[in-house]
């Protein structure tokens, strides 16, 4: 369980939350428009950026987690990665994701290396273990980072908008993982995909003028979808005449 | 098979480097001990490939951890200014006069030790006000520290003696003649302290090559890990800096030459590029003795007038 209380950030000198307080019983789906505040409470929430106010985890205050344990309890998955070393596999990378489980300058044990096998198989991509991270389709990318926050074993992930370079098949297959992985991991997805955000079915946080409003069930209506991001809609479409 | 020969040809030229120079040396004279030959051989020779060795891995260590803490291929000690920073400190030395400060070590290696710390932590401090993001800026204002450094520089030129201005040029240009054995010990020191922090580091390293965000995602302190190294490569590079002057060009094309011929990841080029740095250094010095000049050529002279046509090699065939 995740709570927030007073939460307010700013980002790049703006200020973007104020006094936020939200509690996530499980999985949340966050929307809003461009430059809302949805990546920053993100961000927020796996200490990426400071912010005033508190996140409890677990009733536990966050700013008490060590950096270790926070990567242990909370994954983050980018839209997109830009990758500096050019010469990293996609087994390699993978195996990236059980640092906070490593002891200290030894290498990655026998098991970790176990672990990474398992969830290439477990995910369908065997055959791109060898392949560079930087020759990876964005599809395939995506699958390689939700291997990655696999193997960190954390029971809560973030996705902040996964299928924002995807094409509808791409799409298609990480909405069902992540549907999937609602079993037994807390999602919290950012999007502006609102049918996939309803195919997930998760309660909805949309953020607007730095206010948080709170939907258990009843989001996904054209009526409601109207009038907060003001253009008319059919069938969760925007009405383009 | 590249690779082989690369390595066949730097080792070689390793080997053999001691016997090349002013007064070439055959392997027999060396058995006799008392001879000038040998004194040559043991005292200036063998001292000196060390000494090479130990600065070519320090160069190019300290550029591959500066190219992946700042995920820049243009990050070196060199390029940011921190060599020309030991320049000035030891130009000041020679202007104001000091010979030696205490435990015999020169004044012109203090100063040249302190100007490069200084601009370490000159840096770390501006950095503090640029954006994560912002890794270009870090590289400006290198490059404009390296700029003001030099025109102070300039004003000690203007105000110096003759004599001053020749110890201030060769200084500047940067040299591998030492004698002795006191400082390729204390650069061994230097070198194998580098070399072991980068390689207890080299997981976190792996990590902050992906990005920032990555590895403090994954549990790495990337602040402290960043500080850690950043002082410790600096330290490396302000103690070789202070007593060979600037040597440029290593930091920044050996790193590439070793990603070039091993095409891995970073944690497995660490120890590669150290050695690939060491040997390629000592190639260079025994061009320079090779070469009879009215003195030896200055190592710094060689490092670019070969590393500047390979890296631009590099860079036109890589695109």
């Amino acid at each position: 369980m995740i709570e927030l209380k007073n939460l307010s950030c700013s980002f790049e000198d703006k200020r973007v939350l104020q006094n936020i307080s939200l509690t996530i019983a499980q999985h949340l789906c966050i929307l809003g428009a461009n430059g809302s505040g949805k990546s920053t409470l993100a961000k927020a929430l796996c200490g990426l950026v400071t912010y005033e106010g508190d996140i409890f985890l677990d009733e536990r205050s966050i700013n008490s987690f060590s950096l270790i344990e926070k990567a242990k309890a909370i994954a983050y998955i980018p839209a997109k990665l830009e990758i500096y070393d050019a010469h990293i596999s996609v087994q390699d990378f993978i195996l990236l994701g059980r640092f906070a489980y490593k002891k200290s300058f030894f290498e990655y044990a026998h098991k970790d290396v176990e672990m990474v096998k398992e969830t290439l198989e477990f995910l369908n991509i065997s055959r791109l273990k060898h392949n560079l991270l930087n020759e990876l389709s964005s599809g395939e990318q995506q699958l390689v980072l939700i291997a990655q926050a696999l193997v960190q074993q954390s029971q809560i992930i973030i996705f902040d908008e996964p299928t924002a370079n995807l094409d509808p098949k791409n799409s298609k297959i990480i909405a069902q993982h992540i549907k999937e992985l609602k079993k037994n991991h807390n999602i919290i997805l950012i999007t502006h995909d609102l049918h996939f955000a309803a195919y997930i079915d998760s309660p909805v946080a949309f953020i607007q003028e730095h206010a948080l409003h709170y939907y258990e069930d009843d989001f996904f209506t054209d009526t409601r979808l109207e009038e907060l991001y003001g253009v008319s809609f059919d069938g969760l479409a925007v009405q383009y005449d | 098979m590249i690779r082989f020969f690369i390595w066949f040809f730097l080792i070689g030229i390793f080997l053999l480097s001691a016997f090349i120079g002013a007064v070439d040396i055959s392997p027999k004279e060396l058995l006799d001990a008392d001879s000038l030959s040998s004194t040559i051989f043991y005292d200036l020779r063998i001292p000196r490939v060390l000494f090479g060795f130990f600065a070519g891995a320090i160069l190019a260590l300290s550029g591959l951890v500066f190219q992946t803490l700042f995920r820049n291929a243009l990050m070196t000690p060199y390029t940011l200014g921190i060599s020309s920073g030991a320049v000035l400190g030891a130009g000041i030395a020679i202007k104001l006069g000091l010979s030696t400060l205490a435990f015999g070590i020169a004044a012109v290696s203090v100063f040249g030790f302190v100007g490069a710390l200084f601009t370490v932590f000159l840096l770390l401090y501006l950095s503090q006000f640029l954006r994560q993001t912002q890794q270009t800026s870090l590289l400006l204002l290198g490059i404009a520290l390296s700029l003001f450094y030099t025109s102070l520089l300039m004003i000690i030129f203007y105000l110096g003696s003759a004599i001053q201005n020749d110890m201030l040029m060769r200084f500047t240009m940067g040299s591998l003649s030492i004698i002795g054995w006191k400082y390729p010990l204390i650069l061994g020191m230097a070198a194998f302290i580098l070399f072991l922090f980068s390689y207890l580091y080299r997981f976190e390293l792996q990590l902050l090559s992906i990005s920032q965000e990555q590895a403090q995602l994954k549990g790495v302190d990337t602040k402290k890990t960043t500080l850690r190294l950043l002082i410790v490569t600096s330290l490396a590079i302000g103690i070789l800096v202070s007593i060979s002057g600037p040597i440029g060009f290593v930091g920044l094309i050996v790193p590439h030459m070793v990603e070039k011929l091993y095409p891995q990841i970073i944690s497995k080029r660490i120890l590669k590029t150290s050695i690939f740095g060491g040997l390629f250094l000592v190639m260079c010095d025994t061009i320079s003795r090779a070469i009879q000049t009215q003195s030896e050529l200055p190592i710094g002279i060689i490092t670019a007038l070969i590393g500047g046509p390979f890296f631009i090699y590099l860079i036109v065939k890589a695109k």
